[in-house]
């Protein structure tokens, strides 16, 4: 079987080598996965921010871009790239963010998807509160 | 008239730097036809020419390695176009990184770390240089790192198998008459 082939390929630190870094790929998925929840999508555009909307309400927003419209929507707190006009679909295949940090790019079309803020913690968005 | 009484380290070191020569005219048609691949995202490349980074640093030593990596970077990224810019960065960070721990890796293991063991490391190498080195010059943003876990799974499934291709290419050429006189230099004391 090609499998045991490669396998007698490997010295024993190969094999170790190996090991570690899939227990450090383990690990940093697992650091990757603990973000807090964040609390609004922020749409970057060449730099400028061109649409930001709370995480908390579903909605779907189409984006003009030099390629053309890109559509964004937010479902049950996560947000995703529904439609692109791009070739590639890139930015539809990387799929759903919802925690602090995350992002989505799409290239063609400038954009920059992130989530922002802490869904915990929403009042520290504000600076004051005046009634 | 060809003279058949030459020096054989002198022709040793002829054949050594032929053979430099064509594996950075390969790894530059690997980087090249590389960029021509679809690919899931930017960061996300297979690192084939990285099998002719293994095999000069397994017949010829780390600094036939790191000729070979920083050339195929500089002539593969002229051919690509994309000289100096930030992808041809990451590239030559990735690149830096990955040939750093690789020659390290070898120094300091020698025989007991394979061409698999290497390449892994290498590849992993790349993955950390390239995001370190967007981070730290492109996207001065945290959620860069979330790609990282992504990077890192893929690149060790693309060190192995660049490993084992490796392997068997340093099979192939150390049973070849032309590699007959060569005895793998020991880690750290190289010249090329």
């Amino acid at each position: 079987m090609a499998l045991k082939a490669i396998w007698r390929r490997l010295t024993s630190l190969d094999r170790l080598v190996v090991l570690l870094l899939l227990l450090g790929v383990g690990a940093a998925f697992v650091l990757v996965g603990q973000r807090p929840r964040g609390a609004q999508v922020v749409v970057e555009q060449g730099g400028r921010v061109v649409f930001t909307a709370p995480l908390r309400e579903d909605r779907t927003v189409s984006l003009p871009g030099p390629h053309g419209e890109t559509v964004v929507a937010i479902r049950q707190g996560r947000a995703c790239i529904a439609g692109a006009s791009c070739p590639n679909k890139v930015c539809m295949g990387m799929g759903e963010v919802s925690r602090q940090g995350e992002m989505i790019a799409c290239v063609p079309n400038a954009l920059l998807l992130h989530i922002e803020g802490d869904a915990d913690d929403e009042t520290k968005d504000y600076d004051l509160l005046s009634r | 008239m060809t003279s058949s009484a030459v020096d054989p380290a002198e022709l040793e070191r002829i054949r050594r730097r032929i053979f430099l020569a064509l594996f950075i005219a390969l790894a530059v048609a690997l980087h090249t036809l590389e960029a021509l691949l679809p690919s899931p995202a930017p960061w996300f490349r297979l690192g084939f020419a990285n099998i002719l980074t293994l095999t000069a640093l397994f017949l010829y030593g780390g600094r036939a390695a790191w000729s070979v990596t920083l050339a195929r970077i500089a002539v593969g990224s002229l051919f690509l176009g994309t000289l100096f810019s930030p992808g041809f960065l990451l590239s030559l960070s990735g690149g830096v990184a990955a040939v750093a721990l690789m020659t390290g890796a070898r120094a300091l293991a020698g025989r007991r770390l394979g061409p698999v063991g290497i390449s892994v490391l290498g590849a992993a190498g790349h993955a950390a240089g390239q995001v370190l080195i967007a981070w730290l010059l492109l996207i001065r943003h945290d959620g860069i790192w979330t790609l990282f876990p992504f990077l890192l799974l893929f690149s060790l499934g693309t060190g192995i198998a660049n490993g084992v291709a490796a392997d068997l290419l340093l099979e192939l050429l150390r049973g070849h008459p032309a590699f007959a006189g060569l005895a793998a230099p020991p880690p750290g004391e190289d010249e090329a």
